[in-house]
């Protein structure tokens, strides 16, 4: 082995995120009359380290913090207290709709995409086709995104994601949308990331899949992690909490 | 600081991309398109000039020119603050895709009214050119003008577009102010009609040098005095100064807001 010593490609020390409970968006009246506020804590006191090439899965019940945890890491949102620390290009497929307007064509979508995740203008048009040939959406390349279906807007973010070149890719549970042939597509990219030591951090509840193709597994809960190890005992554990839960 | 995929070549691509895209859904699905761009202060023009010369004891020579460098720049200006103020809410999406220098996203709506004011500029400046009125000095004032006018309303965009995520009132508030302004800013009238002991409200209005530079470069107007300008440009740069630490700050925590 060529990278003996481990690189850290995401380290998180002692992060809380909380957020302001808004019922509605405060006018500035409303700051300054009342002046209290509710918060929520997302993620609490979370310090976790992930290396170069791990793939991690990461599992737990909805509004535990997974999503934030993964904002967090893609830089999407700041931490309101302790340190996020990543090493090398972070690609993320979080919300499907983001990172496109739906008055642009998918092709003008491409562009206003790629370079959001940090790709030169040149080097979206050299990987065009490549692209557009793996979201497969056929001549719906020139129409306004707003006549896509879910489907095809999941398959022209990944595709586009995937052509990034990303150091570390963060996935949250949308990707699972797409039909089966899309899936073998996802699996085949997936398998290829893997093979270029690539970090993976995705979000599923789709406990099969995270056993295949993690070889960690983090569990959250309440904003913290509560089980950090190896796929089997740790989805087994989880498994064994939900029971106990009903 | 957040950690960005973004270095500067991709940033100023990505700013040429946001312009672009944001010069092509303007006039889409419009039929006249870009002559909108001309049209409008055209038409602001004719009917202001019609109706105001009803009302003016001195006529301002070349009136209508006048009017029309004044809607020109108001126009930029006015268009320019109500979009970026709304820039970010709207483009919430590109928020959430990944971390990238945000301010591209109001400097982006500011750089496409720059395009059309440029272009309508340049129209412009061919019947002004007849009339004489233009010298090599009125050419760096209109440069010295443009330099003012795009950092006040950088500046003035950063601050309203940054503070319009958490509190929408801003939009509001700077819609209301925007016809307010309009009036205390000389584009209908000269500031000679104004009297003497007034001249400190427009000291607070960094538009009337800006607007006062350009009708000396283009129509050799009188340019602005020297306390006008000097509280004029301390304004403008406290404003950029407070629109890029207020931007800073909020930019930050701006995905929990939309």
């Amino acid at each position: 082995m060529k990278n003996n010593r481990k690189k850290i490609a995401v380290h998180l020390s002692k992060v809380t995120k909380s957020y302001v409970i808004h019922h509605e968006k405060p006018t500035l009246v409303e700051k300054f009359v009342r002046g209290r506020e509710e918060t929520f804590y997302a993620v609490k006191n979370l310090s976790l380290q992930i290396n170069a090439g791990e793939k991690i899965g990461l599992i737990g019940p909805n509004g535990s913090g997974k999503t934030t945890l993964l904002k967090l890491i893609a830089g999407i949102t700041c931490p309101t207290n302790g340190t996020v620390h990543t090493d090398g290009k972070i690609v993320s497929l979080i919300d499907l709709e983001a990172g496109f307007h739906p008055d642009l064509t998918g092709e003008q979508n491409i562009f206003l995409n790629g370079m959001i995740l940090g790709m030169k203008r040149a080097e979206i048009a050299k990987k065009m086709d490549s692209i557009i040939d793996f979201a497969d959406i056929g001549r719906f390349i020139d129409s306004p995104l707003f006549s896509y279906s879910e489907g095809m807007k999941l398959k022209l973010g990944f595709s586009v994601a995937a052509h990034a070149d990303p150091d570390i890719l963060i996935l949250d549970e949308s990707i699972y949308a797409g039909d089966l042939k899309f899936q073998r597509k996802l699996q085949k990219k997936l398998d290829e990331f893997f093979k270029d030591n690539k970090t993976i951090l995705l979000v599923t509840h789709w406990l099969e899949f995270v056993q295949k193709n993690c070889k960690r597994v983090l569990v959250m809960n309440g904003g913290k992690i509560i089980i950090d190890g190896k796929p089997k005992t740790t989805i087994a554990k989880y498994k064994q909490m939900n029971k106990n839960h009903k | 600081m957040l950690s960005t995929n973004i270095k500067f070549g991709n940033f100023t691509d990505l700013l040429i991309g946001l312009t672009e895209k944001e010069l092509r859904t303007r006039y889409k699905f419009t039929v006249l398109g870009f002559f909108w761009i001309a049209l409008n202060p055209i038409l602001q023009m004719l009917i202001i000039g019609f109706v105001f010369t009803f009302f003016i004891r001195n006529p301002i020579e070349n009136y209508y020119y006048y009017l029309f460098i004044g809607l020109l720049v108001w126009n930029f200006f006015s268009l320019s603050l109500t979009r970026a103020t709304q820039s970010i809410v709207w483009e919430r999406t590109l928020i959430k895709k990944a971390a990238f220098p945000k301010v591209v996203i109001p400097l982006s709506i500011v750089l496409s009214n720059l395009f059309h004011l440029i272009i309508a500029m340049t129209i412009f400046a061919i019947p002004v050119s007849f009339l004489g009125t233009i010298s090599f000095e009125g050419i760096i004032y209109i440069f010295l003008a443009f330099l003012l006018l795009l950092t006040f309303t950088i500046g003035a965009s950063l601050l309203t577009s940054a503070l319009n995520v958490r509190y929408r009132d801003i939009n509001f508030f700077v819609q209301a102010l925007i016809m307010i302004w309009f009036y205390a800013t000389p584009i209908i009238y000269t500031l000679s009609m104004i009297p003497y002991k007034f001249y400190w409200l427009w000291r607070l209005n960094p538009m009337t040098s800006i607007l006062q530079l350009l009708q000396h470069g283009f129509l050799n107007q009188p340019l602005p005095g020297i306390g006008m300008f000097t509280i004029n440009l301390v304004i403008i740069a406290a404003v950029f100064t407070l629109g890029i630490i207020i931007f800073n700050k909020e930019g930050n925590n701006f995905d929990d807001w939309i």
